[in-house]
């Protein structure tokens, strides 16, 4: 047998000698016990938001009408008595008129109050005999492919000209196109069925806001229905896909860390096999395990196995944070908590920009637009596969490399601090021999981590009022930078004496310099295409119009750092990153002034 | 038991916590949730919300009108932000392809008081926050023009709703997804956080194989149990204040902090006890975690699925709707803890004359 499958088997093995005989029933119970909970959970509904507002009525039909909705206490009085205890109530409905408080607690209630009477007029138009009476009017929306580029829009401009007083003329040469036939060709059953459809389907979860409210199902929408498509289901799919997998990669990071545990790792490190092979061995059975769920889940919820390409670069990705954070973890409670807050960052990474799934190119960013799009049955192109998953096969790479590199008796069984054990990891990637060409490949394997880094940083700002977003993005963009390319030189000072001189700083740096060039060259060049087009895009990569440019700025900001450190050690590092983010800024904001002037 | 020496254990957890510097990282993941939701919130109120948007964009979108005449012309042209050309539909739509145009809308010669509906054919662009924006603007006049059409034929209908006049929006938009769904989610994840941290604080000892030598000095195993319980639901009280304060730093004010933070208190020490319980039966990291998540999960459902369960409870604390009916519900709560409480005492001095025994 080939060794990573026999280590695989091992693993597979212990594991299961570990469990406590009663693991498998109890889990059985469990989950039995999930399927009755959620069955009566979806019985009950969710009592989360009950009793939020009080609402007092005058009309009796009126007030069992909004009983429904269990948010409002209703109370029912006379108009008289209602419009004295106007104070103590949220809102109030006499004679047909709705009032509220002037608090923000009223105005909440008034919108829900909207929401409840919409649901209800639909509940009564859509059973109307004559449907075309009461829904009059059907719209059907088409959406016409941009001829120019659309990525200019999409990062936050506006449409074309200012509108004058004569109709825009076209350019292109225009195609007769045939008039939209009048009918709708559906019958109004079919319509009928899609309007209840669509009023079930407005849940109690997406009520919170209008924000999370479905687009409506069919192809023709009542004026109602006509809300920007947000993919709302699809997106707690995401959870649905996540979550186990986040799960069973907390079991690697365990298996990982147990290996730590009274030296019991010292067998793998003592066997003949490369480790790289040891941990492909001990990774396999769980990416096996990850793989088989999301199958499984795919299957069950009958989604295109496409579906299975995109979620493979974010399994890697886990299972390569997993085995780095089970190796660096110096307690439990240690491996809990990063494991927690890795989890939510890489979350909130993958989740957020989904959210803007047809309504933005940022969305691409994160590969799970790609499964929000195979669900809707948006074709993927190869390169919005390349584009959204090349980061995580990069960064799953070079994780699982550092993970290699660093799997030795000195590295594991250390319990040295959380920033020292960072330092020593990459100080085990730099060579004594070669120091400047290990310094060059280091700086070039750092660019994935940059620009996911940056792209968190781009879709946490993008969001921001226009001069902000632009300005924060500068600045984070420019800290990562430099603090990506001090790190290596960091690890070279802090590695021996021998290195800590002034000789060193100017060839060293400019190691860095070229390898984080190259490494940002190469990458942009394969995938970040659409990106860089924009505004965004523009702040985020500055340094790449010419080439001796951003060299003598990356050359430069490893100079100030490194002097800083020379001149005064450890505590230097932190002012010289400030000092050459704040040049790094300033560069950028030059060349943009220069680029948009 | 011995009080101090509760106490002592407690003190010793929360030194190594805070020794790890892994407490910083939870304040960090705090604060980065705070910052994420607050921009989470920006963007969705300037992307989809039509009163943010209307608020912050004063540019007027061109669109074309093909087809017939009819009264949905001149409700466009007299629609604020919206410049509207009469044109041939295929123009219009090259137009629209070279970006010169936002949409197009295309009405058919069906009469408005017939019996066949009105079918309009709205053409935008793919991929594009323009056609979002519009279709926010363009729904109002599209659902006026729907409440004239529905009139023209409203002798056809067989009922009408109750009327109720609601005036137009004037703000409140994310009061209830604030208040009702992330507030009492943040104020729980402490919750989540401090059962996590029992069993890693218990499987340790067994798995690092430290228990004997704890076990050595007077504290008896029971003792250094609650010392270890006391130190996770130290942290609860702490951690949600600090949620509040974030909050309010966010502008997001809450009506009784102490009564949200004793609710949250009270739910974490019944996940901290059931989470102690699991770790103690079975002394291993791996399955402990296991079972108490998949178990989390289904008390969690459980809880939402009654009337006036806590998290409602903070809900409505938060927005100050809460009625004197939610001590009773933390009497309960609290009734509970006392009752797990006594088991996971029991059970810790079975362990413990296990252990002894050998």
């Amino acid at each position: 047998m080939h060794p990573v499958l026999t280590i695989a088997k091992f693993e597979l093995l212990r594991s299961a000698g570990q469990m406590r005989r009663d693991l498998v029933p109890v889990a059985a119970g469990l989950f039995v016990l999930l399927l009755l909970v959620t069955g009566f959970a979806a019985q009950s509904g969710m009592h989360l938001s009950d009793g939020l507002y009080t609402i007092g009525v005058d009309d009796p039909a009126l007030a069992s009408v909004l009983a429904k909705d269990p948010r409002f206490v209703v109370y029912r009085a006379d108009g008289p008595l209602l419009e004295r205890e106007r104070g103590t109530l949220d809102l109030v409905v006499i004679g047909g008129q709705a009032r509220a408080a002037s608090t923000p607690r009223g105005q909440a209630a008034e919108k829900a109050l909207r929401q409840v009477y919409d649901a209800y007029v639909a509940s009564v138009y859509s059973s109307e005999p004559d449907l075309f009476a009461a829904y009059p009017l059907w719209i059907d929306t088409e959406e016409v492919r941009s001829e120019v580029d659309f990525s200019a829009t999409a990062s936050g401009q506006q449409v074309g000209l200012r509108p004058g007083t004569a109709p825009p003329t076209p350019e292109g040469t225009v195609e007769p196109l045939a008039e939209p036939p009048p009918g709708i060709g559906v019958t109004a059953d079919e319509l009928r069925r899609e309007l209840v459809r669509d009023a079930a389907s407005d849940d109690r979860l997406s009520r919170y806001t209008d924000v999370l409210r479905n687009g409506g199902g069919g192809e023709f929408r009542t004026p109602a229905q006509l809300s920007p498509p947000l993919p709302f289901d699809s997106i707690v799919l995401i959870f649905v896909f996540v979550f186990p997998l986040y799960f069973t990669s907390q079991f690697f990071m365990m298996a990982v860390m147990n290996e730590r545990i009274d030296r019991r790792g010292e067998a793998l490190l003592a066997s003949p096999v490369h480790p790289a092979l040891v941990l492909l061995g001990k990774g396999l059975p769980y990416l096996a395990g990850m793989l088989l769920v999301s199958t499984v889940l795919l299957l069950v919820l009958g989604a295109p196995l496409v579906i299975l390409a995109v979620l493979l670069p974010v399994i890697l990705f886990f299972l390569a944070a997993a085995l780095l954070i089970g190796m660096t973890a110096r307690s439990f409670k240690e491996l809990s908590f990063v494991s927690i807050f890795f989890s939510t960052v890489a979350t909130s990474y993958l989740f957020f920009p989904s959210v803007f799934a047809n309504v933005h190119v940022i969305a691409l960013v994160s590969p799970m637009t790609l499964v929000v799009y195979a669900l809707q049955g948006t074709p993927i192109t190869l390169s919005d596969y390349l584009y959204s998953t090349v980061l995580f096969y990069l960064v799953a790479g070079v994780l699982f490399y550092a993970g290699v590199r660093n799997f030795t008796e000195e590295r594991l069984f250390s319990q040295s601090r959380p920033l020292t054990r960072i330092r020593e990891f990459i100080g085990s990637a730099l060579s004594d021999r070669h120091p400047y060409v290990s310094l060059f490949l280091l700086s070039a394997l750092l660019i994935p981590f940059v620009f996911m880094a940056q792209m968190m940083a781009l879709t946490l700002f993008f969001n921001l009022p226009m001069p902000w977003s632009i300005l924060l993005l500068l600045v984070s963009a420019a800290f990562v930078e430099e603090l990506a390319k001090s790190l290596g030189l960091y690890a070279l000072f802090a590695r021996s004496g021998r290195f800590r001189s002034w000789r060193v700083l100017v060839p060293a740096g400019g190691a860095v310099a070229l390898g984080f060039l190259a490494g940002e060259k190469v990458l942009l060049f394969a995938t970040l295409a659409q990106i860089t087009e924009s505004i965004f895009g523009a702040v985020l990569f500055t340094s790449l119009q010419a080439l001796w440019m951003p060299f003598l700025l990356h050359l430069g900001g490893v100079l100030i750092v490194g002097a800083c450190v020379l001149a005064g050690g450890r505590r230097g590092y932190a002012p010289g990153l400030v000092v050459a983010t704040i040049v790094h800024v300033l560069y950028n904001l030059a060349v943009l002034r220069g680029a948009i002037g | 038991m011995n009080r101090r020496h509760v106490a002592l254990i407690a003190k010793k957890e929360l030194r190594g916590l805070s020794q790890e510097r892994t407490i910083l990282l939870a304040i960090l993941l705090q604060v980065f949730i705070a910052v994420f939701s607050s921009f989470l919130m920006v963007g969705l109120a300037s992307l989809y919300d039509p009163s943010a948007i209307s608020r912050t964009v004063t540019v007027e979108y061109a669109i074309g009108y093909a087809g017939n005449e009819s009264p949905l012309l001149d409700r466009l042209e007299a629609a604020q932000g919206l410049a509207v050309y009469r044109m041939n539909l295929s123009v219009a739509v090259q137009a629209l392809r070279e970006r010169r145009l936002s949409a197009v809308i295309h009405v058919p010669d069906t009469s408005p008081g017939g019996t066949e509906p009105v079918k309009l054919t709205l053409y935008t662009l793919q991929n594009d926050i323009t056609a979002s924006v519009l279709n926010v603007r363009l729904k109002g006049v599209f659902e006026a023009y729907e409440a004239e059409l529905r009139e023209l034929r409203a002798d056809r209908l067989e009922n009408r709703p109750l009327p109720l006049r609601v005036p137009a929006p004037r703000g409140g938009e994310f009061f209830e997804f604030v208040y009702g769904l992330l507030v009492p989610l943040l104020v729980l994840m402490p919750a989540i956080i401090a059962s996590a941290l029992i069993i890693d604080l218990v499987t340790e000892e067994y798995q690092q194989r430290t228990l004997e030598t704890l076990l050595a000095t007077p504290v008896t195993f029971t003792e250094a149990l609650w010392g270890k319980i006391a130190a996770c639901l130290l942290l609860v009280p702490l951690q949600a204040g600090a949620w509040l304060v974030l909050l309010a730093l966010n502008g997001i004010r809450v009506a009784a902090p102490v009564g949200i933070v004793l609710h949250a208190t009270a739910a974490s020490a019944v996940l901290v006890l059931l989470g102690a319980l699991v770790s103690l039966h079975y002394r291993e990291r791996t399955s402990a975690q296991f079972v108490f998540s998949t178990g989390l999960v289904v008390v969690m459902l459980l809880a939402l699925a009654v009337p006036a369960n806590p998290l409602n409870l903070i809900a409505r604390l938060s927005v100050g709707s809460a009625g004197p009916d939610h001590w009773v519900v933390l009497l309960l709560v609290t009734g509970a803890t006392v009752l797990l409480a006594w088991l996971t005492t029991r059970y810790a001095r079975s362990v413990a004359r296990a252990f002894l025994e050998g």
